[in-house]
């Protein structure tokens, strides 16, 4: 054994060998970096848009939710994005590509909304209610069909107003028109809106003096879970809108929850008068949607955000033509002979 | 080299094996996972894992990469380790392959372990897990080489024991 143990091996593998396989380790590790970096980033977006036409349903959901998380690099996908909303056969899908292009363009997303309205006039139930989802999914960029949803809470079909309860719930802009719709909504005859309305208040929408009373009865519902509902919407009316302002200021500093603030700021109208400073700054955001969400907000201070004057009458030459229309609105709202002038000058450069 | 073929056939296969397993790892793991759990079949396992790959939140190639980094160190140091010198004696051979060895496992069963865990409890955790893997998988190199060369002195001695 001993004799064994000094016995030499021959040569194992050659010191060329060793090079040249050491060489082709980091050549195939290069070769695997520069696969991630072509499929990443703006590099995706073209495979991105094959795929927003595979037969496979679950596989165009992850195209469209995929290229919401490139942000501005998939700007060039807006027009398959676009078409995917209003025609994709399955709701789901319009549903994640109208969810897409909300947080890339706000201009496409108006298209959608344009695109969207004869489809609320369908004579299929199931066309209309796909309408109302894809508006929903839109958010607060969908405003302009507000008035539309609100007719649809008297559709026949009872998926279709539960659809158009939810829309408005998501779109929550602007709040007096959605809180009386979705205050009658309460009341209608199918537990399932009755449930989803109480469920707007629970969540999504703060809950005013006008729909107290409607959920006060609500507590009162046969259905139980409606009830329920009733209950936790009305807990979230006994709190102070000042903590909510403040809690909602707060969450401005978090780039993942700024727009939700930002809606959330826009439906407590007058009493979000406090943030009127954060939301001056806001106006020069890098996010077209954010820019749109702070002008909503100062529009519905009203003139309580007077301070913001100057900076609305700079917004009215804003690169996106949704926030200059909302910068507009909200000169209009606020009322100072400083903002009407303004508005005057614009008016007649338009018509000029 | 004619006279023992094997044991350069051996540092090359354990070489490229060790780098190729590791890679591939988290990618059978999650298509036998899709196949088992998820009860698809093998071919809607496969393409959820092609569908998957680059996907934000899923980045599965980029698991299998990250994985396969510190198997790639490891690869470089085992094959410059065993097949450097020529003049090794057998026992010392033996030695080098047997911490070797262990690297290899202890790398391979912490990766295993991790992979099976991301799958089963998927959460954010999972996601600190694969950043976290590398650096460990790193650290276990040298601890895997220690504990493979105590493993087979202890085998040594007991083999002396019985003889």
């Amino acid at each position: 054994m001993g004799q064994r143990a000094r016995r030499r091996w021959p040569s194992l593998v050659t010191r060329r060998h060793i090079a040249l396989h050491l060489a082709a380790l980091t050549a195939f590790f290069v070769f695997l970096v520069v696969i991630l970096w072509l499929h990443t980033g703006p590099r995706a977006v073209p495979g991105l848009i094959d795929l927003l036409h595979d037969p496979e349903p679950t596989t165009r959901i992850l195209a469209s939710e995929w290229l919401t998380s490139l942000g501005r690099d998939a700007r060039s996908a807006l027009p398959a994005l676009i078409e995917t909303a209003l025609h994709d056969p399955t709701q789901d899908v319009s549903a994640a590509a109208a969810t897409a292009i909300r947080a890339l363009d706000l201009q496409a997303a108006r298209d959608v909304v344009n695109g969207s309205f004869p489809m609320l006039w369908d004579p299929n139930a199931e066309v209309r209610r796909k309408a109302c989802v894809v508006l929903g999914n839109l958010g607060p960029a969908a405003k302009p069909a507000v008035p539309s949803l609100i007719t649809m809470l008297d559709d026949t079909e009872e998926p279709v107003r539960e659809g158009a309860v939810t829309a408005l719930g998501s779109i929550g802009i602007p709040q007096a028109e959605i809180v009386a719709a979705l205050t009658q909504a309460m009341q209608d005859p199918a537990a399932a809106v009755r449930y989803r309305a109480a469920a707007q208040f629970a969540v999504h929408i703060p809950v005013t003096a006008a729909a107290v009373a409607a959920l006060v009865e609500l507590r009162h519902d046969p259905d139980k879970s409606v009830a329920a509902l009733a209950d936790v919407a009305l807990e979230h009316a006994g709190q102070n809108p000042r903590h909510d302002v403040s809690a909602l200021m707060a969450l401005l500093e978090r780039p993942g929850e700024k727009d939700y603030a930002l809606q959330r700021l826009a439906q407590l109208g007058r009493e979000a008068a406090d943030a009127a400073p954060i939301l001056i700054s806001v106006l020069k955001d890098p996010l077209a949607l954010n820019r749109y969400l702070a002008a909503e907000a100062l529009r519905s201070i009203g003139p309580a955000a007077e301070e913001a004057v100057p900076e609305l009458i700079a917004a009215l030459h804003d690169a996106d033509p949704v926030v200059r229309e909302s910068a507009a609105e909200a000169l209009e709202a606020i009322g100072t002979p400083e903002a009407k002038e303004a508005l005057n000058v614009l008016r007649r450069e338009k018509a000029e | 080299m004619n006279e023992h073929p094997h044991p350069a056939r051996l540092i090359l296969g354990l070489y490229w094996g060790s780098v190729l397993g590791s890679l591939t790892l988290p990618w059978l793991l999650l298509t036998l996972f899709e196949y088992s759990a998820h009860r698809r079949t093998l071919s809607e396992a496969i393409t959820y894992l092609r569908l998957h790959f680059f996907a934000p939140g899923h980045q599965y190639f980029l698991v299998g990469l990250l994985s396969a980094a510190p198997f790639a160190v490891c690869a470089a140091f085992l094959l410059v380790h065993l097949g450097w010198n020529p003049d090794v004696s057998r026992a010392q051979y033996a030695r080098r392959l047997a911490g070797v060895l262990g690297s290899l496992t202890l790398m391979l069963g912490t990766s295993f372990w991790t992979h099976v865990s991301a799958l089963l409890y998927p959460d954010g955790q999972g996601t600190v897990a694969y950043g976290f893997l590398p650096y460990i998988l790193l650290v276990l190199i040298p601890l895997g080489y220690g504990a493979g060369r105590v493993l087979f002195a202890f085998a040594g001695l007991f083999r002396h024991g019985e003889g």
